[in-house]
């Protein structure tokens, strides 16, 4: 059925870089090879997270002392909306989906994704639901009730001007896009994994992210329901949230919480996945536990669903619904410890080698645990009543999301950064990016404890000068400078890395999993030629293992800088023992049904 | 949390530090954990070997999970036992003794006067039989001083017999008080850390906090639920009195304002009922009705207005009358075009209405 | 592997949708003890008429079984017959709920109106919709039967020449050992271990089997949907 639509195929691994090449920008835009695909979203995460972030110093200056005019009410209450808005779903959501689209293929010995254009589709739908919600900016101002958006506020009658509408729209375009992403993600794991990589041999980023993609297409619908609510109460009348004319402020809490508690998982999972990867290559061991790391993941995403009412303790529920929801969030505490004990197991033992990426990874054990132990607090429904609302919170959960998920991104980009890129970050300048941003972080944050619990509400413009209030106000307006500047180097360091960066070779860390494996890096576009039946869960490993004791002429297993030991070269002295006819163990995009 | 200052802030806190000396002996044994293994398992120069070939065992992993699992079980049952105390259920008769009504962005107080009771005072922290858990829970410290056992009353007080005041919050210290906490727009939250748990305000329903103040004195709090542009400056202050002074205060308020004694007052009550201050503010025994704002009967009798961030000086009402819209963009009091010398007179009479 | 990657895309996809509607309903159970609701609203529905829709409804699920079974035998002219039917009972139960609407409307029921008409016309709205999107690619499905693409064994040089994604066509490396999927002859040829266990058999079945799970899915929405919304009402007191 006739003309085939020509679209012009990428033909480096980076496309437009050079600046011979005059057909770049093209190329990324019609871009549908998933590496491609996965390097647009970590950029958009990236400068997702700049405007994120100077929103959060603009915050942070009018704060730093008491009863500040630096920035009008209505500013201060759209920056801080839009904050929130911008970290979860416009730098978490894109930053994930990018390693996850990047290296799950590699990772199970695949060369596309299962649907490569809806990988596509889903990406410009994440940027576009970005630009929407960013655009509301101009057109008369972004919106202004925070993240969680409580009805009636969310109204008409109490937001005039359009900055909820975008924000509706822009949730819900992204929405979209993550949700096909995540159907892209389950359908690849599930039929494009490489021979004798059982669901029970996954590595255990892949395992997260699929875990994962189930919970956010049970979680997004909810967000998807409310968000269709909203924007029908706003804009043609319907009453859902609207008090004044029978409709419940309540039902939109429940909504989002239904929505907006497997979201916290849903951004934390893959960092999980990513440490899980890290400390095995950087203390040179296997897991410790596996089937406890993937089975604790598994319950954290069935409780996520049973415990959105915590959010929700202070809106006069009777006691015995409160410690229902109290009961299930406390549970929530066991896989999540398990997972913590079993990393620092899996580092007892080895040999572990301090590079940047690993001491984000032993960073977040102490973090994550500070953020953890908060939470459970907070699960204590009574201590909740004292200290929900309150930067208590703001405290708790960015030491969840920067402690827990930003640090996951960043190991991972140090991590990942040679095989994506070719080139090594450097190390040394790292470590100073990395000590910068520990400081910077826990400087701004943790005092954020003691704020709360003296009694400041989150989310105000400003406050009266209370005993306390200022000086700890303003110790933590200058660290999150110091983090501000750490992520200024970070950039910086990226940049000295992209241009002049020492060459990584294919397998700089003499890695465990199959996104080593390729022939060079960045990988080629088709990424593997061909590879042996997987037999254990570190299947690159297991390959190089088994190529040493083959050849038995390898050199040593562990130099980072030398070339891998390759058992499969060009002239393949050991053909692999595939009982199967077909050369290519991953045939792709058998999509032929006419559909 | 800081400095508790009533029964139900006690509870809470006496939890939250048993739950803070377990919380940090984790991160302690996390943080030891963490600085042996990278010791002591650091990699040595030159030693490119793998680590030992350890992949799991199912008596640490029982141990991972047991451990907590006991820990949170014993930390849930304190919660059920904090929380029965603090929150017992409320029973359909009891009466509640102040209700608080949140509106962008202040806050309305009004006392209900129990049918049948001689007056407005008497009654208030009657003991209805939703805190009898609450007095035996806490024999040891003094518990709540229920003192004149009137049963609440079923049949509600008509609203002319209400005290009503914004924003500073009277009440008296030793009585078991039932609040009822109801919203006229959005969801608000009313948090006085020193006094206790917070509670939603959510529009369309009731909601019921008890409260039982330790010690007179002046408690600050503020609103705790993003309610739009002015959230910020939603703040409260409760002012606990012993019985007896909160009882004078309470009958001082329940009479009608006393009519202006001077020339300027009486220029500015004449603004004031002609003007449109009127529609939107009351001011008891002046045809002034509205509902819209605070109620500004004893206005004088306050200490600050806009929650605190001015004060009722002749000075700060001249410059909040001026330009209401520079000092707290988001309320609802519109700018205004007075000249002067109204604006003095109006301030003047405002300040003297005590 | 003993599915196509399309049928496992399609159940995340009902996956999803479930829990969508699934919401959906809650949020109309919640608001109908909520004091916004409006009983005799619900009065106004006429639970004979979408019983009888609710009726045609469920067939065209087994119409469209049967379609899949005649396809199944290789009888392309039972596929064709039987998606038609399918189609017809579908767009009637559409034209159902159009009237349906009308009739509210004119008595004042409207999304405006109350909480019970906002929650309804989202509910069956969004119901509806999704009707809509089946009957399309119903008909999308009858067009390509017609076109002859499920005819055996021939389909199979049609097919593929444009709907393998040309993502896998690299320009500059493919040296020897392409996927098999753009130029094999057939399904049948790829690789064994994750064929689509209909394709030998039937050229184009993946797709009819795919479609299927979602008709079903809407199908079984608006039995619990009409149970809620019409039935359930008659025994409680809502």
């Amino acid at each position: 059925m006739g003309t085939t639509i020509k679209i012009p195929e990428p033909a480096s691994p980076f496309p437009g870089l050079g600046v011979e090449n005059a057909q770049g920008l093209l190329q990324w835009i019609s871009a549908v090879d998933h590496k491609i695909i996965g390097i647009m979203y970590l950029v958009t995460s990236v400068v997702f997270i700049v405007l994120g972030g100077v929103l959060a110093l603009l915050m942070r200056i009018q704060l730093a002392v008491p009863m500040n005019h630096f920035l009008h009410p209505e500013a201060f209450n759209q920056f801080f909306t839009m904050h929130g808005t911008t970290m979860i779903f416009f730098v978490a959501m894109p930053a994930i989906f990018g390693y996850a689209v990047y290296f799950i293929p590699l990772m199970i010995g695949a060369n596309e994704m299962a649907f490569p254009r809806l990988n596509a589709f889903g990406f410009w739908m994440t940027l576009f639901g970005g630009l929407l919600l960013y655009f509301s900016f101009v057109a008369g101002g972004a919106p202004d009730a925070g993240w969680f958006n409580y009805a009636p506020l969310n109204e008409k009658n109490y937001s005039f001007n359009h900055g909820i509408d975008y924000f509706s729209m822009g949730l819900l375009v992204s929405g979209i896009g993550s949700v096909v992403t995540s159907v892209n993600i389950i359908v690849t794991v599930l039929h494009y994994r490489i021979r004798g990589m059982a669901l029970n041999k996954l590595p255990l980023f892949v395992w997260m992210i699929f875990v994962n993609s189930f919970l956010l297409l049970a979680a997004f619908p909810a967000l998807n329901a409310a968000l269709a609510m909203l924007l029908l109460d706003r804009e043609l009348n319907a009453h859902f949230f609207n008090t004044a004319n029978g409709g419940s402020a309540l039902l939109w809490q429940h909504l989002f919480w239904i929505f907006g508690h497997p979201e916290v998982y849903i951004v934390i999972l893959p960092a999980f996945g990513i440490f899980s990867e890290v400390f095995q290559v950087f203390s040179r061991k296997a897991i410790f536990g596996y089937a406890f790391v993937a089975a604790s993941s598994v319950a954290i995403a069935l409780l996520s669903f049973g415990v959105w009412a915590h959010h929700m303790f202070a809106v006069g529920f009777s006691n015995t619904v409160n410690s229902f929801f109290g009961a299930s969030s406390m549970l929530i505490a066991i896989p999540t410890g398990v997972k913590i004990f079993n990393w620092i197991a899996t580092m007892w033992g080895g040999k572990i080698h301090f590079t940047v990426s690993m001491l984000f990874a032993i960073s977040f054990l102490i973090e994550f645990t500070i953020g953890g132990l908060t939470g459970v607090a907070f699960a204590m429904y009574p201590i909740d009543w004292q200290l929900t609302d309150t930067y208590y919170v703001v405290a708790h959960f960015h030491y969840v999301f920067i402690g827990g998920v930003v640090t996951g991104l960043l190991a991972g980009l140090f991590y990942w950064f040679p095989k994506i890129t070719g080139k090594h970050l450097d190390e040394k300048a790292g470590r100073w990016f990395f000590w910068l941003f520990v400081i910077g972080f826990n400087g701004t944050f943790l005092i954020q404890h003691v704020l709360g619990m003296i009694g400041m509400p989150r989310r105000v413009y400003t406050y009266p000068n209370l005993p306390w209030y200022e000086v700890l106000n303003f110790i933590s307006t200058v660290f999150s400078f110091v983090m501000g500047l750490s992520i200024l180097l970070l950039v910086f360091i990226m940049r000295k890395a992209m241009r002049h960066g020492a060459p990584a070779g294919p397998d700089p860390w003499n890695a465990y999993t199959l996104e080593w494996a390729t022939r060079t890096s960045p990988p080629p576009l088709k990424n593997f030629d061909d590879l042996p039946a997987v037999t254990g869960r570190r299947a690159w490993w297991d390959m190089k293992q088994s190529a040493t004791t083959g050849t038995s002429q390898q050199a040593s297993a562990d130099a980072p800088q030398q070339p891998p030991t390759n058992p499969q070269p060009p002239t393949n002295p050991q053909p692999p023992t595939d009982p199967h006819p077909p050369t290519d163990p991953h045939p792709q995009n058998k999509n032929n049904d006419t559909i | 949390m800081e400095d508790p200052q009533s029964f139900q802030a006690e509870h809470i806190n006496r939890l939250f530090n048993q739950f803070n000396i377990a919380a940090a002996g984790i991160l302690l044994l996390v943080l030891f954990l963490v600085i042996y293994v990278t010791t002591k398992f650091r990699r040595r120069q030159g030693d490119d070997s793998e680590g030992a070939p350890i992949t799991g065992n199912r008596r640490v992993e029982t141990l991972m999970i047991g451990f907590p699992t006991v820990l949170l079980a014993w930390f849930f049952y304190k919660t059920l036992a904090v929380s029965a105390a603090v929150m017992p259920p409320v029973q359909a008769s009891r009466q509640p003794d102040v209700i608080i009504t949140g509106h962008q962005f202040w806050w309305e107080v009004s006392y209900p006067r129990p049918t049948g009771s001689p007056g407005p005072a008497s009654s208030i922290g009657s003991s209805g039989a939703g805190s009898t858990s609450n007095s035996s829970s806490s024999a040891n410290s003094s518990g709540p001083a229920n003192s004149s056992g009137l049963p609440g009353s079923p049949s509600p007080a008509s609203s002319a017999d209400y005290v009503i005041t914004a924003n500073e919050v009277h009440l008296p210290v030793g009585r078991t008080l039932l609040l009822e906490l109801r919203s006229a727009d959005v969801v608000h939250d009313w948090w006085v850390p020193q006094l206790g748990n917070k509670m939603d305000l959510v529009p369309g329903n009731k909601n019921y906090l008890w409260v039982t103040i330790r010690r007179p004195g002046d408690y600050i709090g503020a609103c705790s639920e993003f309610c739009g542009q002015e959230h910020a400056w939603m703040r409260i202050r409760v002012v606990a009195q012993q019985p007896q002074d909160f009882d004078r205060w309470l009958d001082s308020n329940a009479r009608d304002a006393a009519p202006p004694t001077d020339d300027l007052a009486r220029q500015g009550e004449a603004l004031f009922l002609t003007r449109t201050c009127a529609g939107c503010h009351r001011i008891r025994g002046t045809p002034a009705i509205g509902a819209a704002g605070p109620d500004l009967t004893h206005l004088g009798n306050r200490s600050t207005i806009l929650t605190g961030l001015l004060t009722t000086s002749e000075e700060d009402l001249t410059k909040w009358i001026n330009h209401p819209q520079e000092i707290k963009q988001g309320s609802y009091m519109p700018d205004f075009m007075f000249g002067k010398d109204s604006l003095r007179a109006i301030a003047h009479y405002l300040e003297q209405l005590k | 592997m003993t599915q196509s990657e399309n049928r496992t895309m399609m159940q995340a996809v009902v996956y999803t949708e479930a829990f969508f509607f699934l919401c959906l309903i809650m949020s109309y159970i919640y608001l109908a003890y909520s004091t916004g609701f409006e009983p005799h609203d619900l009065s106004r529905l006429d639970i004979g008429t979408s019983g009888i829709n609710t009726a045609l409804l469920i067939l065209s699920s087994f119409t469209l079984h049967l379609a899949e079974r005649g396809y199944g035998r290789g009888n392309t002219r039972a596929l064709k017959a039987w998606l038609i039917i399918t189609l017809i009972l579908g767009a009637i139960f559409l034209i159902g709920q159009g009237r349906e609407y009308v009739k509210l409307i004119q008595d004042k029921i409207t999304l405006e109106s109350s909480v019970f008409g906002a929650s309804f016309f989202t509910l069956t709205g969004f119901h509806g919709l999704h009707v809509f999107i089946g009957l399309v690619i119903l008909s999308i499905m009858l067009t390509l039967a017609f076109l002859g693409d499920f005819n055996r064994p021939v389909a199979t040089a049609t097919a593929p020449a444009d709907t393998a994604p040309t993502a896998t066509a690299p320009a500059d490396t493919a040296p020897a050992a392409q996927p098999a999927g753009s130029e094999s002859p057939g399904p049948s040829a790829s690789a064994g271990w994750q064929t689509d266990s209909a394709s030998p058999a039937q050229p184009g079945g993946g797709a009819l089997g795919t479609v299927a799970i979602y008709w079903h899915f809407v199908d079984i929405v608006w039995i619990v949907v009409f149970t809620v919304v019409y039935v359930l009402p008659q025994f409680t007191n809502i």
